[in-house]
């Protein structure tokens, strides 16, 4: 029969939290674990979250990963910018725990320009993805093979497209295009990226508190 | 008529899912390699399990409506 523990003996509840290894850990998948020396766990937290965070990436043809700034258009419950934001695309809210690998998405918002067909330092890499193409309901067309990006951003502003709306010659798929062309993969594929930012942050709380349980060498238990 | 269940090529990408967030999941509980390997094969099990009895649902669904 087990005695009962002793005022002495120390609690099985005890933890001891590790918060600048969970903030490596949010920045890089494992990479608090192996700043504990778990090199192994880390090894397999950061191979795991990213394949699944990229492989949902590359489902959705790279555009499935943004925040837009859509407050403006659709705001029901007053919430500040920011709140209606993630409102309005909610997956974000759950990819931005992935860590570094979506600051991309974060740069894009902060620097969105809506006549601009790109941002300043990522191009069009996890930048909110239009919706439609001009031309489609009769608006104004681009003439000419106009490579510009300046002079594609004034035609933008003069034709007073909305921000969702790609100009009738831009290069890249829309939405509309890539639901109606893909298969269903295109929306597994930010279901992959949202559920990678959740497992980020069960692997940000094993870099914290431990893992779920601790299990002692027999020789520690006997002692 | 539905497309036979796994003529759908998207159902392809799942066991990959499966394998990922089981070896995570599994990872998160243990320290020990033996352990989480252990815990990673019963949620891959039920995982599997749990899409399946979800897929034909659906697929039951879709022939019979």
């Amino acid at each position: 029969m087990s005695s009962a523990p002793t005022r002495e003996s120390p609690s099985p509840l005890k933890r001891e939290y590790h918060p600048l290894p969970a903030f490596l850990s949010y920045l890089v998948p494992g990479l608090g674990q192996i700043s504990q020396g778990r090199v192994g766990k880390g090894l397999l937290f950061f191979v795991c979250v990213l394949t699944l965070f990229y492989y949902g990436m590359v489902l959705g043809k790279w555009s499935n990963v943004y925040l837009p700034d859509s407050a403006g258009e659709n705001n029901p419950w007053k919430l500040p910018r920011l709140l209606a934001n993630l409102y309005n695309r909610p997956q974000f809210a759950a990819q931005f725990f992935v860590g570094i690998a979506a600051w991309p998405a974060v740069i894009q918002y902060a620097t969105y320009d809506k006549n601009s067909e790109a941002g300043p330092f990522f191009g069009d890499y996890q930048r909110v993805p239009y919706e439609s193409r001009s031309g489609d309901k009769g608006e104004t067309k681009i003439s000419g093979d106009v490579t510009d990006p300046q002079k594609r951003t004034e035609f933008r502003e003069k034709a007073k497209l909305e921000s969702n709306k790609a100009l009738s010659d831009w290069r890249g798929k829309t939405i509309n295009e890539l639901q109606q062309e893909g298969d269903k993969s295109w929306d597994l594929g930010w279901v992959f990226t949202v559920i990678a930012g959740a497992l980020n942050i069960m692997v940000i709380y094993d870099a914290f508190a431990g893992p779920a349980f601790v299990v002692n060498p027999p020789a520690e238990q006997e002692s | 008529m539905p497309a036979p269940l796994l003529a759908l090529h998207y159902y392809w990408h799942l066991p990959f899912l499966i394998v990922l967030v089981s070896l995570v999941y599994g990872a998160t509980r243990y320290d020990q390699w033996g352990l989480i390997l252990r815990e990673s094969f019963r949620w891959g099990v039920r995982l599997t399990g749990f899409l399946f009895a979800v897929i034909l649902i659906l697929f039951l669904v879709a022939t019979i409506t």
